[in-house]
């Protein structure tokens, strides 16, 4: 059976509150209804956020052993088995801190910018399909706004580094801001070309094109390597990580921050390489199916083997991007904006015209428009 | 020109600011001049003698005296030569070489800083070591080391 | 944005150091530079003229504590000038195998903290773990991996144990192929070659009249160093070369001191040759009672109480890992020294920070500074 996540908190809440008044669950009247309703988000917001930090926690893990292993060393080891509880001592430390902000800082965007940054990130992983039925609210044109929300986080950075009242932060935020900006667009230009293969612009269906057609890493090889350099570059690691650098910059935009403001900020960035991986699974990769012909049809055939596989797919996704923080060194501001203008945007138009070629050869699967 | 007759040329260059020279082992020499010549010997040495790198600039405390050290080195005759000057202690003071040998200016400010010696003409002739404001020179045998120091130093304000 | 003046320091991940660089900036370009030294001073030349001569040795540890042994080093070379004490020639060869030694553990922390702030991430982590080998080998012969107080007025304090040369020609063969194995990480990577060339260029003829010397002066193509041009110990009868490159660019000075480590690695193996087949005293016979005690064996008094302590002053200037080291000994008859000077290679290069700095990002100050090998303790001794 499939259903979503709401429908299974719907259930739960209606039944719930059907007991407490003595009412049918199926047919609850006016405030109850209403009740049943919020709850049911209720339920919903709890169990995404719990998993999701879940998965934030296990993906720090990852991180950290396999960067250790690059470096001849084996990461953390003695909190937990094989250091798994490791990110959960860190983030109660910080968790436990004194919350300040210094004397010249202006509180209403010190304390705002790491917030609204967190709530904004989070909010991505309310609609992310992880599997068939396993998002939390289902959107129509849910690639667009994640893109969309995905693009916040300028803002807030460049509010939180002025509000430090600090050179070194506002110096990062400046460069994080030029940054982004520039990599926005190879982004979204190679997002556009998946969407001309598939027609659509919700995720789910791009997903359910990828399992009838062929994974759309494959013809758009380009592409992927294109959203992929400009995801790194928009979620802020080497290469890219020039506005944390911390041989010049201490700590970037972040520099004044400590405690559980900074684990807020350490928090999303994770949160936003999770999205990243997950996008970079979503549109090139196959979403969560496998493919079925041959005998591999039994991977994909017990339960919830959508969410297991989705989920592998998206650490060896993020495993690249360790092995690329692990052996790389860092680009310059000017370098950068050089590779972000120059190279990858005529990339990213060459990978439209490849798709359109595609298509005119005649790409199986299109009905366009189809939302 | 060759290793030996650097202070000979030099004693008939300078006759009257080049008081004695004597060989030292491991340098080539050491040469006391007067202090008041500093400057045209130690352009001399760099365009004529061809001594191109200025190595050291220290000061020593003899407590009546204080004696100014420079050491010069030749890329090449490959030797070090050694100049010294003797400064009298209530007012030491010697013209900065550091229009000959820019590498000679952060040598000053440390042993006008430790030693109290003063490089007149010197460009930027502040404490190196010591913050601002210290009154003491540290490497006079004046200031005993293992009795306490009255500072009046307070804090740069950034 | 208008110029403003930032602090790089004193507390900054960057700097390897206590120091504080102060350099104005126009938006992203440097304009002008103000290096300001002194958080690190002990005043080490102070407390020397308070020690007996023996006792500077553990001074000189903490002078530079990255190149311990090449200051015990000169230190000792100086003293024994101005003292008048012949060393033995197994002790000379224990000196500077152990100074090759340092030289090669100074380089590959140069290079870990060199690459991390490229954002090489990976090689720091082996250059480190590299040390760590050079480190062990100097714990099996003096017993400590950083301060190690092993070298005396005369000699050394003690000789190599059983089965050290062995031990230290395996490490050497590890270390020469894994020199190359670095270089190549770091050459066929297009970031770091575009983020290391061209940049902090200082030239041949400024680097001689800013007075800097080492790897920064060979890199700008002047082959100057002082266990060539000046030999001292059993340079002499070593076999080795003098790398230079022609960049004078931070690229240049990489490649020189990769090179210099591999030609340290030779240096080391002839050593090693010369310990094993030439055994001999490693502590001068006649050394004078007032050096203080170097350990003496029960039963041979070794010491001769002179009538009148002699005078003199002795000058020593090595090729320390980072430049032109010199140091000044006056010996005015008593039981500690009258005065002792220390030239530190790193205080000039430092010095000269406003002529490769200008002109540059600030992106560019990560690389040039680690280009520049900077090891604080020394420059404020």
């Amino acid at each position: 059976m499939s259903a979503t996540l709401y429908d299974v908190a719907y259930w739960i809440s209606s039944h719930l509150l059907g007991a407490l008044g003595g009412l049918p669950a199926s047919s609850l009247p006016g405030a109850w209804g209403v009740g049943a309703t919020a709850l049911a988000w209720l339920i919903t917001a709890a169990v995404v956020f719990a998993a999701s930090l879940v998965n934030i926690l296990v993906l720090i893990w990852w991180e950290r052993k396999l960067l250790g292993r690059f470096m001849d060393r084996r990461g953390a080891m003695h909190v937990g088995f094989a250091g798994l509880l490791q990110n959960l001592a860190d983030g109660l430390k910080l968790f436990r801190k004194q919350v300040f902000s210094p004397r010249e800082a202006d509180p209403l965007g010190y304390y705002l910018a790491p917030t609204a940054y967190l709530i904004t990130s989070i909010v991505l992983l309310g609609f992310l399909p992880v599997s068939a039925g396993f998002v939390a609210g289902a959107v129509p044109l849910s690639l667009l706004l994640a893109l969309a929300i995905f693009s916040f986080a300028p803002l807030f950075i460049f509010v939180g580094s002025w509000s430090s009242n600090n050179k070194y932060s506002l110096i990062g935020g400046m460069r994080t801001a030029a940054q982004m900006v520039a990599y926005e667009i190879p982004l979204l230009l190679s997002v556009v070309s998946v969407v001309i293969l598939s027609g659509s612009f919700d995720l789910g269906t791009i997903v359910q094109d990828q399992a009838r057609d062929g994974w759309y890493g494959a013809p758009l090889i380009l592409g992927l390597i294109v959203f992929s350099v400009a995801i790194l570059a928009e979620i802020e690691r080497i290469p890219f990580d020039l506005p944390e650098a911390e041989a010049e910059l201490v700590e970037g935009w972040n520099t004044e921050y400590g405690g559980i403001l900074f684990a807020m900020t350490m928090m999303t960035d994770y949160i936003r390489s999770l999205v990243g991986s997950y996008l970079v699974v979503l549109l090139f990769l196959g979403g969560w199916t496998l493919p079925t012909w041959g005998g591999l049809g039994i991977l994909s055939s017990f339960p919830l083997s959508g969410i297991l596989w989705f989920q592998v797919k998206t650490y060896i996704v993020f495993g690249v991007f360790v092995w690329v923080r692990a052996a790389l060194p860092r680009v310059r501001t000017d370098q950068l904006l050089q590779i972000g203008w120059r190279r990858m945007l005529p990339l990213s138009l060459l990978n439209i015209a490849i798709a359109a070629g595609w298509v005119l050869a005649g790409w199986p699967h299109l009905t366009w428009p189809s939302v | 020109m060759r290793p030996k007759d650097v202070v000979p040329e030099m004693q008939r260059t300078f006759p009257d600011s080049v008081l004695e020279a004597s060989d030292r082992q491991g340098i080539l020499a050491r040469v006391r001049i007067e202090p008041r010549a500093i400057l045209p010997i130690c352009r001399w040495l760099r365009d004529v003698a061809g001594f191109c790198h200025c190595s050291l600039v220290a000061g020593i405390d003899w407590v009546e005296t204080r004696e100014v050290l420079y050491h010069l080195w030749s890329d090449e005759m490959k030797v070090y030569l050694e100049l010294f000057a003797i400064l009298p202690s209530d007012d030491p003071h010697i013209d900065s070489v550091g229009e000959v040998w820019r590498g000679a200016l952060w040598h000053e400010r440390e042993t006008w800083d430790l030693v109290g010696i003063r490089f007149d003409h010197h460009p930027d002739l502040r404490r190196l070591f010591m913050p601002e404001g210290y009154q003491y020179h540290p490497l006079l045998k004046s200031l005993e080391l293992h009795e306490p120091e009255e500072l009046e130093v307070k804090a740069r304000h950034v | 944005m208008s110029e403003m003046w930032i602090n790089m320091g004193p507390q900054h991940p960057m700097t390897h150091g206590l120091w504080n660089l102060r350099v104005k900036i126009d938006g992203e370009v440097i304009v002008d530079a103000d290096p300001e030294m002194g958080f690190l001073h002990r005043g080490i030349e102070k407390i020397c003229e308070y020690r007996l001569y023996n006792e500077v040795v553990t001074l000189m540890d903490r002078c530079c504590y990255v190149a311990g042994m090449s200051w015990e080093h000169l230190y000792m070379m100086a003293a024994e000038q101005a003292l008048g004490v012949e060393v033995p020639e197994r002790a000379e060869y224990l000196r500077v195998m152990s100074a090759e030694l340092q030289r090669l553990g100074s380089h590959l922390m140069w290079f870990a903290a060199f690459v991390q702030d490229l954002g090489l991430m990976t090689p720091f982590l082996y250059g480190m773990r590299d040390r760590d080998l050079v480190l062990d080998l100097f714990q099996a012969y003096t017993g400590a991996r950083m301060t190690y107080e092993y070298m005396r007025v005369g000699g050394v304090r003690n000789d190599v144990p059983v089965g050290f040369t062995d031990r230290a020609r395996r490490v050497m063969d590890w270390l020469d192929q894994k020199i190359g194995e670095y270089e190549d990480l770091c050459d066929k990577s297009d970031i770091f070659v575009a983020r290391t060339q061209n940049i902090g260029v200082l030239s041949a003829s400024d680097c001689v009249n800013l007075g800097v010397t080492g790897p920064m002066l060979r890199a700008a193509g002047l082959p100057r160093d002082l266990r060539r041009d000046r030999p001292y110990s059993v340079y002499p009868e070593l076999d080795f070369l003098i790398p230079t490159h022609e960049g004078a660019d931070v690229y240049g000075r990489y490649r020189v001191r990769m090179e210099e480590m591999r030609q340290s690695i030779r240096i080391v193996r002839q050593t090693l040759d010369y310990l094993d087949r030439h055994p001999g005293r490693v502590l001068a016979e006649r050394v004078p009672r007032f050096v203080g005690a170097p350990a003496p064996v029960p039963g041979k008094e070794t010491y001769v109480l002179r009538r009148g302590y002699p005078k003199g002053r002795g000058f020593a200037a090595i090729e320390e890992p980072h430049g032109e080291a010199t140091a000044y000994v006056v010996n005015e008859g008593a039981e500690n020294p009258y005065r002792v000077k220390f030239r530190s290679p790193v205080m000039v290069n430092i010095s000269a920070a406003k002529s490769y700095l200008v002109g540059y990002r600030v992106s560019d100050i990560p690389a040039i500074m680690g280009s520049v090998d900077i090891c604080v303790g020394e420059s404020d001794r």
